[in-house]
């Protein structure tokens, strides 16, 4: 799609990948894979496990030096950066992983993902924020002393505290209590609304249809499918990607 | 910026001041033989609080404090010579200046890294340099270096007085208060995800290792002026670094109060053999055993045992499993 695509190219699009690979070893995780998204989008990436999901996500925001590729974020190519200018440029992301900072409060996990942005603010914000998610009560616990449902909340509520333009989920709502899920898909709708554009990793086809505009499909790294969630349903290569690997 | 304090917080700051009332008076009160002790603990609570910023904070371990210890010393002891005659205070910032220099060129390029290599690199960093002082001719070898005696015990106590403490509450309000304590403490937790909000990790590690070493630098100094003859072994050797370890190991890695309780605990058990035995060299097999009770037995430290100690937090487990 972006054969020949010079040096020069601007990219207007929140998020444009063009080509990324990534190998460990003899295993190539991620092999290949373009994309565009729009602003205010918010696109799914379903895939069976060891698809290269995280990966993907991990090349995007620096975590992982990539082998091949290249990124550009609002516009600005940000291929080869170190996650923490990635970061300053624009993007947050959850893990799939909890990762949040345990040995403060949950108040200051807040706190702390605000202190490259408006910290004046924070304080109020971080109100708001836990308001938002509903955790007020536990904004002075240690973060390692909550539910794992309450976790993967807070670590949406770390990116809500940054503004960002782009914001990738890494199964956000894996596991969780449905009162939990459905903090969290109000709490995503809000921040779409307010301008970020998303890129989310789910299993859940509830959650999926409920919340992405269009979905991407990943197997052995590549991308083997995209479309509209019904497209997707009847698409045979994701029949065959789920059922011929996965059980 | 966080607008109220904490209980705990209220409670150690009371503490703090009972803790400041009492010391201010103490020389009044105690022959110069415990003053001395007492001056000491105050200097090792403040170079225990300084190792900690960089090992229970930043989570690096340093091998080499020594090596800042012994630059301070040795500024301040070069500087003061009759031939130059430069002012004690005007030797201060210059040993801070050097220490911070040489911390930025040793943190640059290793605090990426796993710590193991900031461990290896700042431990044959304070080999090199203890070597160095041995063989150079400006810092006196191993015959040493003798400094103007000022001979003037309440000004070191209160000097030190002073200076630990202003290590102590710029230390917590440096970690508790401003954004640089919560880039160190994110960066301490959870390393990527520091990263990811923004949080250049090396950057801040290099900081908080450069304030470090500053801060033990100036201990170096006034401890150079303090006992008046200084010789590579007595303000470069590897015991230093040890002690500022196990000191804030005993005490609690990664507090803010902890190290001046291990300091305290631990300098007294020093002095109390000293004056027992007459030499210290059983002190440091017991700061080994010490080391092993406290990884089985007690990983957070003395300070855990306190009412309103923090729960455990395993950051032993994780500074030893980021080597
Ligand atoms: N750091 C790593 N080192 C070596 N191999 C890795 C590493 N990270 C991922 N892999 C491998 O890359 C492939 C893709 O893994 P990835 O975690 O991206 O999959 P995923 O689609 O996120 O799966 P899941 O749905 O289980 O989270 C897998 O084969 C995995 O074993
Ligand atoms: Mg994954």
């Amino acid at each position: 799609m972006y054969a020949g695509a010079d040096s020069q190219t601007v990219r207007h699009s929140p998020l444009v990948l063009e080509g990324l690979v990534k190998h460990f070893g003899g295993v190539t995780a991620v092999a290949g894979v373009d994309l565009e998204v729009e602003s205010c989008e918010v696109v799914g990436v379903i895939g069976p496990n060891g698809s290269g999901k995280s990966t993907l996500f991990n090349l995007i925001s620096g975590m992982l030096p990539m082998d091949e590729g290249r990124v550009w974020l609002v516009g600005k190519e940000v291929t080869g950066r170190s996650a923490w200018r990635i970061a300053r440029a624009g993007l947050a992301r959850t893990f799939q992983i909890p990762s949040l900072f345990d040995n403060i409060s949950v108040r200051d996990n807040l706190l702390a993902a605000a202190v490259e942005g408006d910290w004046k603010g924070a304080p109020r914000r971080a109100g708001e924020v836990l308001e938002m998610l509903e955790i007020s009560h536990v904004a002075d616990n240690l973060a390692s002393e909550l539910s794992g449902g309450q976790q993967k909340l807070l670590e949406f509520g770390r990116v809500c505290m940054r503004d960002p333009s782009v914001i990738l989920l890494d199964e956000a709502t894996a596991g969780v209590h449905p009162n939990i899920r459905r903090i969290m898909l109000e709490a995503i709708r809000r921040v779409r609304e307010a301008g970020a554009t998303f890129l989310v990793i789910e299993h859940d086809m509830e959650m999926v249809r409920e919340i992405c505009d269009r979905i991407i499909v990943m197997d052995a790294g590549q991308v083997v499918a995209k479309g509209s969630f019904d497209e997707i349903a009847d698409n045979v290569e994701v029949q065959r990607a789920y059922l011929g690997r996965q059980r | 910026m966080v607008s109220k304090l904490s209980r705990p917080q209220l409670a150690s700051l009371l503490a703090l001041f009972a803790g400041m009332v009492v010391l201010a008076v103490l020389p009044a009160y105690i022959d110069p033989y415990s003053l001395r002790i007492v001056t000491g603990v105050l200097m090792w609570a403040g170079l225990a609080c300084a190792w900690n910023i960089v090992g229970g904070y930043a989570g690096y371990i340093s091998f080499g404090h020594s090596a800042f210890f012994g630059i301070g010393a040795y500024v301040t002891g070069i500087l003061m010579q009759r031939d130059l005659g430069i002012p004690f205070l005007a030797t201060l910032p210059l040993g801070i200046l050097v220490a911070v220099g040489v911390a930025a060129a040793i943190g640059g390029p290793t605090m990426r890294l796993r710590g193991a290599y900031f461990a290896i690199a700042t431990w044959a960093f304070a080999e090199m340099l203890m070597q160095m002082a041995i063989v150079l001719d400006i810092t006196g070898g191993t015959a040493g270096l003798s400094l103007p005696a000022y001979l003037n015990e309440f000004f070191f106590y209160y000097t030190m007085l002073i200076v630990a403490l202003g290590v102590y509450l710029g230390t917590w309000y440096l970690l508790e208060r401003t954004r640089f304590g919560y880039r160190l403490k994110a960066l301490r937790d959870h390393e990527p995800a520091a990263e990811a909000m923004g949080i250049h990790t090396t950057r801040v590690k290099v900081q908080a290792f450069a304030l470090s070493a500053g801060i033990t630098s100036l201990f170096g100094s006034i401890y150079a002026y303090w006992v008046t003859f200084i010789d590579p072994r007595s303000v470069m050797g590897p015991e230093i670094t040890d002690q500022m370890v196990v000191m804030v190991l005993l005490g609690g890695l990664g507090t803010v109060w902890g190290p001046a309780l291990g300091a305290t605990v631990l300098w007294l058990i020093n002095r109390y053999i000293w004056s027992e035995l007459g030499d210290t060299a059983i002190y440091l097999p017991i700061l080994g055993l010490i080391i092993a009770l406290i990884v089985l037995f007690l990983p957070n430290g003395l300070i855990s045992l306190l009412p309103g100690g923090r729960r455990g937090h395993g950051l032993l487990g994780r500074l030893l499993r980021k080597l």
